[in-house]
């Protein structure tokens, strides 16, 4: 199966090869995760994990999704400590007494919670889809709506939740129904933009099936708005990624639009 | 600073040697920033808690250089300084002035209070609303007093059954009624977004004093008109 055809889109989806970073969070390839005493942990080229060459992606894509792992189960335990200290200079900085009871073992919870909320950033896309390509002669639209959403927004560490619909027009290739909302766990559980986020799950479900079109619709709400600043309760923020015949088909838009209201 | 506990349960101001470290950092580190010559303890605090979130970024695995992260530290700080600012204010301060006699003896309802707290066991947000009535003896309190006093004790860390305990008695000391009762059902989220990740579980906790205590109509009234719709 030819894998270097590339569906033309609307937006420039093409990562350039020196910046690849900039659709993953920014995160650096080979990333050195400790200077005192621990080993600089080079992203390795992994090999194609599926037998079958049939659904190996393109390599341009294995280079993306090589770099998304910036952390290991591993760094986590070595984080823990840190973690755990910074946690506990939080408290004392807020006028809490670490040492009480019910605080006593909150700096280690609140770490173990925080990389538990990050944990998008110790997965790849590869690990999740390998198997999960099939071959089916379907072209017409596959939904997966309302599914639950949490991420930390990036500039205050405060969560965000909501619902992702996803919509796809299958290109002689259809996709697990459940790794679509894995796709949304691996980009949501990270310090988002809900601007990116949404691009990243159109995008990885793009260079996945190479389908005719996709669309992703996030709405979502914003503790950082309801619990602070402006305090506005009822406030929603939908984003909207339109790919493919999603974007240059307002009927297939319109569809799709209405089949995740309904 | 002295920062005011409203209630003993919250705990003392420790100054460690963690903390007085990080001001000392600070006060060496003060070069490079703007220059202050009053020196606010606030802002020190702020600064070491911003610190501190700069360790958690870079632990966590991301690029504290890049764009989007620049000034996060800061923001989170300030952001949790915003959540727990309950500690620095006090009961006694803000019903001074709302407290009226009225010859008025029946239940008086304020309900679906927005209420935004932090589990003080994973640091996480817990939201919900708070219903609280009570039964006036000669004393009426300002209505939105309730609701600044859900405030106070919601903008701490917090623990939902002490939280709705703090409220009940906060009112019944003010104002010494006959009865006091406090309703909280919230979502919590180190429940829904990790852990058992359960999205439609709530906690409801509840406080009856007086004769919400005593008396079973009474309570059935205060829930009826609670959870009725009108």
């Amino acid at each position: 199966m030819d894998h270097s055809k590339q569906t033309q889109y609307g937006s420039n989806e093409k990562k350039d090869s020196g910046d690849t970073g900039s659709v993953l969070n920014g995160h650096f390839d080979a990333m050195v995760k400790r200077s005192a005493g621990g080993t600089v942990r080079p992203a390795a080229p992994q090999p194609p994990g599926a037998e079958s060459g049939a659904h190996r992606p393109a390599a341009s894509v294995m280079e993306c999704w090589r770099e998304e792992r910036t952390r290991s189960v591993e760094d986590n335990e070595m984080s823990l400590p840190s973690l755990a200290a910074a946690y506990t200079t939080i408290l004392r900085g807020l006028g809490e007494d670490p040492q009480r009871q019910g605080l006593l073992k909150t700096p280690w919870r609140a770490a173990t919670a925080m990389q538990f909320f990050t944990k998008g950033y110790q997965e790849k896309i590869i690990d999740v889809l390998n198997d999960a390509i099939f071959d089916e002669d379907h072209d017409e639209m596959v939904i997966v709506k309302d599914i639950d959403m949490f991420s930390m927004c990036e500039h205050h560490l405060v969560p965000i939740f909501g619902r992702v619909h996803i919509g796809y027009l299958p290109n002689k290739r259809v996709l697990g129904l459940s790794k679509l909302a894995r796709i949304v766990e691996i980009y949501s559980r990270r310090l988002q933009v809900q601007e990116r986020l949404t691009k990243q799950i159109a995008v990885a479900i793009t260079e996945a099936l190479q389908p005719t079109g996709v669309g992703v619709v996030i709405e979502a709400t914003h503790m950082c708005m309801v619990m602070r600043g402006v305090q506005k309760m009822n406030s929603k923020t939908v984003t909207s990624t339109m790919l493919g015949v999603f974007r240059e088909d307002p009927k297939t838009r319109d569809e799709f639009l209405t089949l995740i209201r309904s | 600073m002295e920062v005011h506990c409203a209630t003993e349960t919250n705990g003392n101001v420790l100054m460690d040697t963690m903390l007085s470290s990080c001001i000392e950092y600070k006060h060496r580190d003060s070069g490079k920033e703007e220059k202050d010559s009053t020196e606010d303890p606030d802002s020190t605090k702020t600064f070491c808690i911003a610190k501190a979130y700069s360790t958690i970024l870079s632990e966590l695995g991301e690029n504290v250089e890049r764009e989007g992260l620049l000034r996060t530290p800061l923001r989170a700080a300030k952001a949790m300084q915003f959540f727990t600012k309950g500690y620095q204010e006090t009961t006694q301060a803000i019903l001074k002035d709302a407290i009226f006699n009225e010859n008025h003896d029946e239940v008086v309802l304020v309900k679906d209070i927005d209420l935004f707290s932090l589990c003080e066991h994973h640091l996480v947000p817990f939201i919900g609303k708070a219903h609280i009535a009570y039964l006036p003896n000669k004393k009426v309190v300002g209505l939105s007093k309730l609701a600044r006093i859900v405030e106070i004790f919601s903008r701490r860390l917090q623990v939902q059954e002490r939280l709705t305990k703090q409220i009940a008695t906060a009112i019944n000391e003010a104002l010494e009624p006959a009865g006091v009762a406090v309703v909280i059902e919230a979502a919590h989220m180190c429940m829904v977004m990790r852990g058992v990740q359960k999205m439609n579980a709530k906690t409801v906790t509840s406080v009856m004093l007086g004769t919400f205590q005593e008396d079973p109509k009474s309570r059935e009234e205060f829930l009826s008109l609670t959870l009725g719709k009108f």
